[in-house]
């Protein structure tokens, strides 16, 4: 009797499909609120219009948080390790997991910055460090803002840098992390060290990526990789 | 003996050498942060950080270290006790930090209740500099009694608000040495004060 070992799809897939399927909920329930003035309407309608927004928006967080848990306990991608770029460039899997740590990494750098609502595109990352390979962190960098690994940033009024500097410096933050030597119990404080840093050379990272200057990009990771 | 006390139970532990963890900004964050909390304790007082003043006052600071890092090794002592007062001028150039309330500990007449935040930063600064000098040249880091005359830290916090080179003069001050007032924060000019 022959042995074979089952099939076992890849998860990311549909992980991305989920998320996907999270944000559009949590956008879409944001924008209705703020666009329908229930206040605004007379006593009966405005007494409907609120019944019917509350039923969409308990359908709408029931949904997302069963996207949620899937998206998070299910089907993986949540721990970024101690994932260096290096050590990635040596590793079988190392698209699946360079992704798997921009996508935690990013969500982390985006609340930092004050946009916790963008789209991070976990599929876009793997993709572009497939064609990309063993490259360097300014390509990488250059590629996954092409790709348009973040998607839908909106910046809130708090926001720590300008609109315009936002993906830049989110996806700059998380490529110098990926550079600095930590342990994994100085991950966190690395990542947010990686993140200050960006935020304080952002119209230097800015500037960079919008002319697809790599040479730029590779003096301020060499410059700065040493002291996350 | 003086109420001005550095705090080194506040410095981070570390696996590196200090001159190079303190040019890392999560251990330079941390010390800050470890040096506000005691320093409050001892004060009376709350301080709150600002990360993001933090991080550009530590960027500056790597940068002025490297457009003035000599190149001469026999200069790399006295360079290495200079760091500490262009820290200080980074600091003082834009407070990172403010205390929420006036102290309720500190001696009226005293350094930390006449300007909480310029002490903290300052103390921060002797605490680090004496911290690294014990490590790598097993130096003791002596203050002058400077520190405990409120008029050198009215003279500090007047002139620093103009220009914050001063805080650079001041610190060497604190350390024993003859700053050169003209350029406080040039580490050749200060040398070339101390050959004539």
């Amino acid at each position: 009797m022959s042995s074979q070992s089952p099939i076992r799809p890849d998860p990311m897939p549909l992980r991305e499909a989920l998320r996907g399927l999270r944000h559009v909920l949590r956008r879409g329930g944001e924008t209705l609120a703020q666009t329908i003035t229930v206040d605004a309407l007379p006593g009966p309608a405005a007494g409907i219009a609120g019944a019917v927004l509350r039923e969409v928006g308990g359908l709408a967080h029931q949904v997302d948080r069963v996207a949620s848990g899937l998206a998070k306990s299910m089907l993986g991608g949540n721990d970024p390790g101690v994932a260096n770029l290096t050590d990635l460039g040596h590793a079988r899997d190392g698209d699946a997991r360079f992704a798997e740590a921009v996508y935690v990494a990013l969500r982390s750098v985006l609340k930092r910055l004050g946009a916790p609502g963008a789209f991070v595109s976990e599929a876009a990352a793997r993709k572009v460090y497939a064609q990309a390979g063993t490259t360097t962190a300014a390509v990488l960098t250059l590629d996954l803002l092409a790709a348009r690994v973040l998607r839908d940033a909106a910046a809130e009024d708090t926001a720590r840098v300008p609109p315009s500097e936002l993906e830049p410096v989110a996806i700059f933050a998380v490529l110098l992390w990926l550079q600095s030597a930590r342990s994994e119990a100085e991950n966190e404080a690395a990542l947010d060290a990686a993140t200050d840093l960006a935020i304080a050379i952002a119209p230097d990272v800015a500037q960079a990526c919008a002319t697809g200057d790599a040479g730029r990009l590779t003096t301020l990771f060499d410059k700065y990789a040493a002291h996350v | 003996m003086s109420d001005n006390t550095l705090h080194p139970e506040a410095i981070p532990a570390s696996n590196e050498p200090l001159r190079i963890a303190v040019r890392r900004l999560r251990w330079f964050k941390q010390a800050f942060q470890r040096h506000a909390e005691a320093y409050g304790r001892d004060l009376g007082c709350e301080f709150q950080i600002d990360e993001a003043k933090l991080a550009s006052n530590f960027v500056r600071w790597l940068e002025s270290i490297e457009a003035q890092k000599p190149s001469d090794k026999t200069q790399r002592r006295a360079f290495f006790e200079f760091a500490s007062a262009l820290m200080l001028r980074e600091l003082t150039a834009d407070l990172p930090v403010k205390a929420k309330s006036p102290p309720t500990r500190a001696n009226a007449a005293s350094a930390a209740a006449f300007w909480p935040e310029g002490y903290l930063c300052t103390m921060f600064c002797l605490s680090v500099h004496a911290a690294a000098m014990a490590q790598e040249f097993d130096a003791t880091t002596e203050i002058d009694p400077a520190i405990d005359d409120l008029r050198q830290w009215w003279s500090f916090r007047s002139n620093a608000g103009q220009d914050a080179s001063f805080s650079a003069g001041f610190l060497q001050m604190l350390l024993g040495q003859q700053p050169n007032w003209m350029m406080p924060d040039i580490f050749r000019a200060r040398l070339t004060s101390e050959l004539t």
